[in-house]
C-alpha cells in the first residue's frame, strides 16, 4: 500500500486518510530528489527482488552471485520484507518486451519490484537495475552499474545503497567497516571487515596488546592504543600514506575517540592523573579539555564536535558526563546505575549509546537521549554485552558479547532487538568500533 | 602556587590521606609513612603479603579492594618494606605495574591500574626513594596473575607489581 503525491496538501489529505484506514501500513512520499517510504507503525518495505536476467553461461553465474549478495545485503538491514517473487510476475510471451505482472505482485502483498539483468562488454560485467512501485506499475529508478568479476560485492551492494537511500531518504551501511580487536593469534590485534561481517583482514601484527580501534569520520586514520613499546600507548596510523604517529609523552594512554578528521580525544596520565586531551593527528598535543583529580576516560564527541561525553570517577563510581568544549561547563547524564562506562555518541547527534554493570553481574548496553531523557535498556538476560557502536546510520548497534561463552562481535536495532551474531572465528573479538560515512 | 597546590591535594588523595577524597569510604584509616626511618624497617624476605608465585623477586607486591586504588594497612607495610630495600640498593630502580581484575570494563580498568601502580609509587616517594628510580604502567585487567572468576582470583589480580630493574 504505497501512495505516491506530487503536493504536500493531497498528500497531507491521503495521510490522514491512510493513518486512520490502514494505520499499520507504508505511506509515501515524494520529498526532494529521493522518495520516502515511510514506515506506520512496525511494518518493514515489502519487496521483491526478482532473479536477475541474463544470458550466457558466465552472466548466469555472476547473476547467481549477485542475487545472493544483494538479498544477504537487503536482508542484512532489516529494512525489507523480502517476498519471493510470484511464478507468473514476468510474461515473456512477448520477446522483445518483457511485461511485469504488476496484479500479481501486488496480490502477494509486494509494495517494490526489483528487477535486473546482467550483460557482458568484453571482460566488463554491466548490472541494469530496476525499481518499480508495485501499486502504481511506476519505474522509480533505472540505474547501470559496472564492474568486473572482483568487484561484484561492490556493484550488488552500490545498488542496495541506491535502493535504501530512494525508499527511506537516508544512507545505508553498505560500504561501511568495522574494526574490531581478535586475539585468535593469541596476541590482541586489531582488524577490519565489512559491515556485515564480511571479510575479516588482519590491520595490525604487534604481537603485543591492541586496544581500541576507531577510524576518523573520513576514514582516512585509524587511532587506536598499542603496548610495543611496553606501555599503553596512543598511535594515529594513516591508512593512506602508513605513517604511524603517537604522543611522545611518557604516559598512560587509554580509549582514543575522534573529535574531528584531524583531532583525537584520548586519555594520557603523564601529569600524574588521567586526564581527557585533544592530540592532533601528527600526535602533538592540541589542548587539555578535563581537569578532575578522578578517572577520566573514553571521550565520543557530538557530530558538530562542540560537546563531549565520557566517564569520570569524580563523584565516586563511574558515571556519564558531557562537557561543553567552549565553556568548560560539565552536566552529569546518566543517574541510574553504577558503573556506567563506554559511552558512543550517534552519529544523528541525538542520543548516547552506553555500557551499565549491574549488581548481578550482567553488563548491560543503554540508550539514553543526549539531554538525558528517554533511557532504553536494549540487551538484558545474556551476560556481558560491552563496548557498543553505532552504524554510520544510526539504525544498528555493533557491540560484543559472551552470551555463547567466548566474547564475540553482534549487531542489534539501535532501538533494541534483532540481536544476531556477525562474526564467528576463532579466538575472541572484542571492542568493535564502526565507522562513519565517507 | 595553583599547580603546586594541586600537586599536593594530588598526593593527599593518592595516598589517601583525605578519608573525604577516597574511593571507598569504609576504607581503613591510613597511617602517615614515616620518612627516612628505614633503620626499622625489616629486611624483605620472600614470604608473607606481598610474596607469591607471581612475585619471587625481592620487593613484594600490593593489593587493593574492589574498583580502588587506595592502600590498605597491608599494602602500606609491604611498601615500607620495598623502601627500605630500595634504600639499601640505591643503584637499583623498580617498575611498578598497576593491574586489575577482569571485571568490568577494560578501558576503566586500565586507568585504575594506573592509578594503583602511581598509589604505590607516591607512597614509595613519600618514603624518601627518587621517584627516577620508579617508573609506573598499567596493564588493566589484559594481563591477570591468576585465572578464574572466583574473589580469590579477583583478589590476586587486584595488585601493583614490582619488577626490579
Amino acid at each position: 500500500m504505497i501512495q505516491f503525491f506530487r503536493s504536500a496538501v493531497p498528500g497531507l489529505v491521503t495521510l490522514l486518510f491512510c493513518l486512520v484506514f490502514f494505520p499499520l501500513h507504508l505511506v509515501a512520499a515524494e520529498e526532494g530528489e529521493y522518495i520516502a517510504i515511510r514506515k506506520e507503525g512496525s511494518g518493514n518495505i515489502a519487496l521483491v527482488l526478482d532473479k536477475l536476467d541474463a544470458k550466457g553461461r558466465k552472466e548466469t553465474s555472476y547473476a547467481q552471485s549477485l542475487d545472493a549478495i544483494m538479498n544477504g545485503g537487503l536482508d542484512f538491514t532489516r529494512l525489507f520484507s523480502l517476498i519471493s517473487p510470484p511464478l507468473n510476475v514476468k510474461d515473456s510471451s512477448d520477446r522483445k518486451n518483457i511485461v511485469i505482472n504488476f496484479p500479481a505482485l501486488t496480490s502477494v502483498g509486494a509494495e517494490v519490484y526489483v528487477g535486473g539483468a546482467v550483460t557482458m562488454k568484453s571482460d566488463e560485467i554491466i548490472l541494469e537495475m530496476k525499481v518499480y512501485e508495485a501499486a502504481g506499475s511506476k519505474l522509480l529508478m533505472n540505474k547501470i552499474y559496472r564492474g568486473n568479476e572482483a568487484t561484484l560485492r561492490t556493484m550488488g551492494h552500490a545498488f542496495c545503497a541506491d535502493l535504501v537511500e530512494l525508499l527511506t531518504g537516508k544512507k545505508s551501511v553498505f560500504g561501511s567497516k568495522i574494526v574490531f580487536i581478535s586475539n585468535k593469534t593469541g596476541f590482541k590485534e586489531i582488524y577490519e571487515c565489512e559491515f556485515d561481517g564480511y571479510g575479516p583482514k588482519q590491520l595490525t601484527n604487534s604481537r603485543s596488546i591492541s586496544m581500541n580501534p576507531v577510524l576518523s569520520p573520513d576514514g582516512k586514520h585509524l587511532a587506536y592504543i598499542d603496548f610495543t613499546s611496553g606501555r599503553p600507548t596512543l598511535y594515529i596510523k594513516s591508512l593512506i600514506g602508513g605513517r604511524i604517529a603517537s604522543v611522545g609523552k611518557s604516559s598512560v594512554s587509554i580509549d582514543p575517540g575522534w573529535r574531528s578528521n584531524s583531532e583525537v580525544g584520548a586519555t594520557l596520565s603523564f601529569d600524574g592523573n588521567q586526564e581527557i586531551y585533544l592530540v592532533n593527528i601528527d600526535g602533538t598535543l592540541s589542548r587539555r579539555v578535563t581537569n578532575s583529580k578522578s578517572i577520566d576516560i573514553s571521550p565520543t564527541f557530538s557530530p558538530d564536535g562542540s560537546k563531549m561525553a565520557f566517564v569520570s570517577s569524580r563523584n565516586g563510581l563511574p558515571q556519564l558526563f558531557i562537557q561543553d568544549l567552549a565553556s568548560g561547563e560539565v552536566k552529569r547524564l546518566t543517574f541510574s546505575g553504577r558503573y556506567n562506562t563506554q559511552p558512543s555518541w550517534s552519529p544523528a547527534g541525538d542520543k548516547i549509546v552506553y555500557t551499565t554493570w549491574e549488581k548481578g553481574g550482567e553488563i548491560n548496553i543503554f540508550t539514553i537521549g543526549s539531554d538525558g531523557s528517554g533511557l532504553v535498556q536494549l540487551t538484558r538476560n545474556c551476560g556481558e554485552n560491552k563496548s557498543p557502536s553505532w552504524s554510520p546510520d544510526g539504525e544498528m548497534i555493533v557491540f560484543t558479547s559472551n552470551r555463547q561463552g567466548k566474547e564475540k562481535l553482534y549487531v542489534m536495532s539501535s532501538k533494541g532487538g534483532n540481536e544476531r551474531v556477525l562474526l564467528q572465528g576463532d579466538g575472541e573479538q572484542t571492542q568493535p568500533s564502526w565507522s562513519l560515512f565517507r | 602556587m595553583k599547580k603546586n597546590s594541586v600537586v599536593f591535594l594530588a598526593l593527599m588523595v593518592i595516598a589517601g590521606c583525605s578519608s573525604k577524597s577516597t574511593v571507598t569510604p569504609d576504607e581503613a584509616p591510613i597511617s602517615q609513612p614515616s620518612l627516612r626511618s628505614s633503620s626499622s624497617i625489616p629486611p624483605s624476605s620472600p614470604s608473607g603479603y606481598g610474596f607469591d608465585q607471581w612475585q619471587t623477586g625481592p620487593l613484594g607486591d600490593v593489593f587493593y579492594d574492589y574498583d580502588s586504588a587506595t592502600l590498605s594497612i597491608d599494602a602500606q607495610d609491604q611498601l615500607k618494606q620495598n623502601g627500605g630495600w630500595m634504600d639499601g640498593n640505591a643503584s637499583k630502580s623498580a617498575l611498578i605495574e598497576g593491574h586489575c581484575d577482569q571485571r568490568g570494563t577494560s578501558e576503566y580498568n586500565l586507568a585504575l591500574g594506573d592509578r594503583r601502580a602511581a598509589s604505590a609509587k607516591e607512597y614509595l616517594v613519600r618514603l624518601g626513594v627518587s621517584s627516577s628510580r620508579l617508573e609506573t604502567v598499567s596493564f588493566g585487567e589484559e594481563r591477570p596473575f591468576a585465572q578464574g572468576q572466583s574473589e580469590e582470583a579477583w583478589a590476586k589480580n587486584r595488585r601493583a607489581h614490582f619488577v626490579v630493574k
